[in-house]
């Protein structure tokens, strides 16, 4: 694959506040078209990874390559291929529904007004409203439809439903899977919230204690995971693969392992996993101190 | 971005247009009276012997006109109003509310975004403090033939500084907004830090602008003195008096102390002290500022502040370079 | 127009709940020969859903013969070699499932052992009609 076929790349990128890391090491690729989820739990770094993918922060170490470019470089080129949705989908509140698409338009070169004012008009939001009259579900909607007028090639949105109630959460996914389905692009959204995921996502990354922990196709990260259930045992089990949880009762063990085969022992069976159970176990994991230990001793 | 611009910061636009033009309109309705007291020039009235029509225009000016001096001192705020207004809400409210990542995640790339915004916000500030100054310059036209433009009421409120103030106010507010990311506080910072470096410059660093001129002459039999000031006169009450003194007949400044024990000897001989003094053959000195300097202590004074407001407004762009948000 | 729905708890993967309703609607005749289903934009907007995952749906339902994709047009519903049933033998096939079960629990098993009883019964089934 040639690096215009992913929309999204990093290679050891990560970002230091003053002496605290709020992303470390974090090398993935998001391939074009694919709606990926960015889970972990609050405070992982899930916005500083999202703002480096946006441009609006630069990396400290390793890099980021939106469609080829970097958003660091903040050309107007770049710019212009990324909507970026923020939490809260904050907009200038004293301004009108039709006043911020005549800002969208004057600051946007690609930017499709009829697109936007056919979505406002299905969702029956009036224009000639101040956004900050608009209800929490009609401000997420305009936000959206600002961003997606933009025809963005990569869309970029932090947490876009925590704030919002269950009507208006599935109103906005409609409407976000609806542009997907339309436009093609690629879509990269951060959630802590875990089920509601497999409907819209089809590609993952869990970001826990400022590291990915786990990235990939959620068909083939749900494939090459396994349950293990089998006698109890703390010790080696040879062909077990990579022990991502390992709880112990009394008398039994359960392991959930990646790339791994039924261990020979006997007793042993092995099913598959769902992707909820999935995710809260590498949500679990405890940091890598290990690791941290190992930098600052070198 | 033009248009962005003029749609976030037209309230701003608007209320500092109504303040410059309340005034305006206030110092047009006073200042009308006041130029008709002069009606052939205040020029006319200058010097010792004055007409007696002169004269009553002079002690109208006092008697009706003497809270002009005070008002004025008070309008040297104004700058600062309209460039920390303009500047303190430029970083911050975007920070307050969350909209700096929807502003710089448009198309237009954030540097270019802030060039717009500090360009298009400090000129209006520039020019609002410019229109403020040139209404205050043509209102004391009089005051400034008779008493010069030198003084607080006059210096500070004419010519080019008031636009010199303004931008650094817009600048120290845009920094400290940038810094602090929330409005009401920037503007309070803003404003100890304008006073400080006023009060600072106005006092510490404008009477040097240029090398004072100084004036050394006998103390005359009739001269009015007194021993902590000989009352010595420049030629012109437009001129600016930095400083006094008295001199010996060898040339060695006199102490305060010395002074004031010729003043009590004098007393003591039942002498007037300037014919005390005369007789001793001291001299008596003034350092001043001719008026003559005013334009070019006004630009030394604007190219202060503008100079400080670059280097604030350069420290914004460089927080913007690094993305420290 | 066929309308799709999912259920995010149900623990079947969403593109599985696409087929299996897309499997029911010809079984009880809801779908027809040469009947559209919607657009693949149309069901991602109307039921919140990847369209990535009703594209993969879809190509299931192809690849087992149920459907054919023709480009430009949409997806369209194939005449069925299986014999559709009526409702009404559907219904007294779920009759008896209920039934079956209301003796499950009155022997005493608890929803987690039918299920696991079902699901062997199921799998013993398809391999022996596989053998």
């Amino acid at each position: 694959m040639t690096a215009t076929e992913y929309a999204l790349r990093t290679d050891g990128l990560g970002k230091r506040y003053r002496k605290v890391w709020a992303l470390r090491d974090c090398s993935l690729a998001v391939p074009a078209g694919r709606v990926t989820a960015l889970v972990g739990p609050n405070g992982a770094g899930k916005s500083t990874f999202l703002r480096l993918v946006v441009g609006l922060l630069a990396p400290t170490t390793g890099s980021v390559e939106v469609l080829g470019e970097s958003p660091a470089t903040n050309t107007p080129q770049v710019l212009s291929r990324i909507g970026f949705l923020a939490q809260d989908h904050p907009l200038y509140k004293h301004f009108t529904v039709a006043e911020l698409l005549r800002l969208g338009r004057s600051c946007n070169p690609r930017f499709d007004q009829g697109l936007a004012e056919r979505r406002l008009a299905q969702l029956e939001i009036p224009l000639d409203r101040k956004a900050g009259a608009l209800s929490g579900g009609q401000q997420a909607q305009v936000a959206l439809a600002l961003a997606l007028a933009k025809r963005p090639d990569l869309l970029v949105l932090d947490e876009p439903m925590a704030s919002l109630d269950p009507v208006a959460r599935l109103e906005f996914l409609q409407a976000l899977m609806g542009a997907v389905a339309a436009d093609g692009m690629t879509v990269l959204f951060s959630s802590h919230v875990v089920p509601e995921l497999e409907r819209v996502c089809d590609h993952l990354i869990v970001l826990n204690h400022s590291r990915v922990t786990l990235a990939g196709d959620i068909d083939s990260l749900v494939d090459e995971h396994r349950l293990l259930v089998g006698p109890r045992t703390t010790g080696d089990l040879g062909r077990a693969g990579t022990v991502v949880e390992a709880t112990h009762s009394e008398r039994h063990t359960t392991l959930l392992v990646r790339d791994g085969g039924l261990p020979a022992a006997p007793g042993w069976q092995a099913s598959p996993v769902g992707l909820e159970d999935l995710v809260l176990a590498y949500l679990r994991r405890p940091a890598r101190n290990d690791v941290e230990l190992a930098e600052v001793s070198a | 971005m033009t248009w962005l611009t003029w749609r976030q910061h037209r309230a701003e636009m608007y209320t500092l247009g109504l303040l410059v033009a309340a005034i305006a309109v206030f110092l047009l309705a006073v200042g009308l009276p006041l130029h008709s007291l002069f009606p052939n020039g205040a020029s006319q009235c200058l010097g010792i012997d004055v007409t007696e029509a002169c004269s009553t225009a002079i002690r109208r000016l006092n008697e009706e006109h003497g809270y002009a001096s005070k008002m004025l001192n008070l309008f040297s705020l104004v700058p600062f109003l309209i460039g920390a207004f303009f500047g303190a809400p430029l970083v911050a409210r975007e920070m307050e509310a969350g909209t700096w990542q929807f502003a710089w995640t448009q198309s237009v790339p954030r540097m270019r975004w802030l060039a717009v915004k500090l360009g298009a916000l400090g000129l209006a500030a520039a020019l609002f403090a410019g229109i403020f100054a040139a209404v205050v310059t043509w209102y004391r036209q009089p005051m400034d033939v008779l008493d010069g433009r030198f003084g607080a009421d006059a210096f500070d409120v004419e010519g080019l500084a008031p636009a010199g103030y303004a931008l650094f106010a817009f600048a120290v507010a845009t920094a400290a907004g940038a810094v602090l990311r929330r409005s009401l506080p920037a503007l309070a910072v803003a404003l100890g830090a304008f006073l400080a470096v006023r009060v600072f410059v106005g006092g510490w660093l404008r009477p040097n602008y240029q090398e004072p001129q100084r004036l050394v002459e006998l103390v005359a039999a009739g001269d009015p003195a007194d021993p902590g000031n000989p009352r010595m006169s420049t030629g012109s009450a437009a001129d600016w008096t930095i400083a006094t003194g008295y001199l010996d007949s060898s040339g060695r400044p006199l102490s305060l102390y010395d002074a004031v024990t010729m003043y009590s000897a004098a007393e003591k001989e039942g002498v007037k002290f300037s014919a005390y003094l005369h007789e001793r053959g001291v001299q008596q000195w003034v350092e001043y500022q001719p008026t003559g300097r005013f334009w070019t202590f006004q630009l030394a004074e604007t190219a202060i502040f503008v100079g400080l407001a670059a280097a604030l407004l350069a420290f914004v762009v460089w927080r913007f370079k690094r993305r420290v948000f | 127009m066929f309308v799709f729905r999912i259920d995010s708890r149900s623990g079947v993967p969403p593109y599985l709940q696409l087929v299996q309703q897309v499997r029911q609607g010809v079984l009880l005749g809801f779908l027809r020969n040469g009947d559209r289903l919607p657009l693949i934009r149309e069901v991602a907007e109307s039921v919140a859903i990847n369209p990535n995952t009703v594209a993969k749906a879809y190509r299931q339902l192809e690849q087992e013969g149920l459907v054919t994709g023709r480009p430009g047009q949409g997806t369209f519903v194939n005449e069925t070699a299986a014999a559709t049933i009526s409702p009404a033998t559907y219904t007294s096939l779920q009759r008896g499932l209920e039934a079956w079960m209301g003796r499950a629990r009155a022997a005493g098993l608890d929803e987690q052992a039918i299920s696991a009883l079902f699901t062997s019964a199921l799998n013993q089934a398809k391999n022996e009609n596989i053998a």
